[in-house]
């Protein structure tokens, strides 16, 4: 019976908390830029940080902000299936004046 | 002794007597690592009077509703479920309405919730049984404490950054240093008022 009161109120403290948390996302949004989330999907998130940033997500900030341009920075990261992934994707996606986000390898 | 008196000297002994940072060693962390400029360890300590004080009032009836179905060992995890929440949506309030403090809290962010202050405040307001105007009393004044010693390390971290130290000290060691000394400097408040009751 404890067992069953334990889950329960558990249960129910999860799903105040997790509804409250749902709106709360909705109402405090931060619009970013898509692209960044789509840079970060291509590293290979291991989060190691041997890039110098804080995470991937961090790095793939920084790239589209063009604050660093060396996709070598990210040490995993291989060329078949991150970095030229991204470079391309930078190709099509510039940004909204027009201009390219510069990155090499 | 009017409750409201008896209520701000309760905040005031567990802010400046048994300080958590510097008496019991809760949250070094933070306190360490968010400490080397003024304006992220004010932000860092704002973040956790909010987490502390909410935390609180939210787990003491909670306590209570565990008592009533005599799960009461379930504590300590559905503490850390509601303080989890809280600092998730600390961390979506500081991102909408501060970016650069939320880049220069970074990773520390999200570590409140494995702040041992937050958890040992709420912990022990449940261990002692503390009445609920005393355990609020208690949170308030436990996370205005930190506040203060973080402020005030901060404060002496920037200027130690253009002090001569000696070569080995530079950087943490002396910041250690430091804080121990602080912990001394608080230990003389000990008694200025003991025996509060609420």
């Amino acid at each position: 019976m404890e067992i069953l009161y334990a889950v329960l109120i558990l249960l129910g403290l999860g799903l105040i908390l997790g509804l409250g948390l749902a709106i709360a996302a909705k109402v405090l949004y931060v619009k970013e830029d898509e692209r960044i989330d789509e840079v970060a999907k291509k590293l290979p998130n291991y989060n190691c940080g041997s890039c110098g940033y804080a995470g991937c997500r961090s790095l793939a900030e920084a790239i589209i902000k063009g604050e660093e341009e060396n996709l070598r920075k990210c040490k995993p990261g291989k060329e078949d299936s991150n970095f030229k992934p991204i470079i391309e994707y930078l190709d099509q996606h510039p940004n909204e004046d027009g201009t390219k986000v510069k990155v090499h390898l | 002794m009017s409750t409201f008196v008896a209520f701000i000297l309760a905040i005031a002994s567990s802010m400046l007597i048994d300080n958590v940072v510097l008496s019991r060693f809760y949250g070094i962390c933070p306190f360490l690592g968010v400490s080397k400029k003024v304006k992220s360890s004010l932000g860092m300590g704002l973040a956790v009077v909010f987490v502390i004080t909410i935390a609180t009032l939210i787990c003491w009836p909670l306590y209570r509703l565990l008592e009533l179905a005599h799960i009461e060992f379930m504590d300590t995890v559905a503490y850390i479920l509601v303080i989890a929440s809280l600092v998730q949506l600390v961390g979506l309030f500081i991102k909408k309405f501060s970016p650069s403090l939320y880049k220069s809290l970074g990773i520390y962010l999200p570590l409140i919730t494995t702040n041992c202050a937050v958890l040992g405040v709420v912990q022990s307001n449940t261990d002692q049984g503390l009445s609920f105007l005393n355990s609020l009393a208690n949170g308030l004044g436990t996370s205005i404490g930190f506040l203060l010693v973080i402020v005030i390390f901060s404060c002496i971290r920037v200027r130690l950054e253009s002090a001569n130290v000696p070569k080995a000290f530079k950087g943490l060691p002396i910041a250690l240093i430091i804080a121990a000394i602080m912990a001394i400097a608080f230990m003389g408040l000990q008694g200025l008022f003991t025996g509060i009751k609420l």
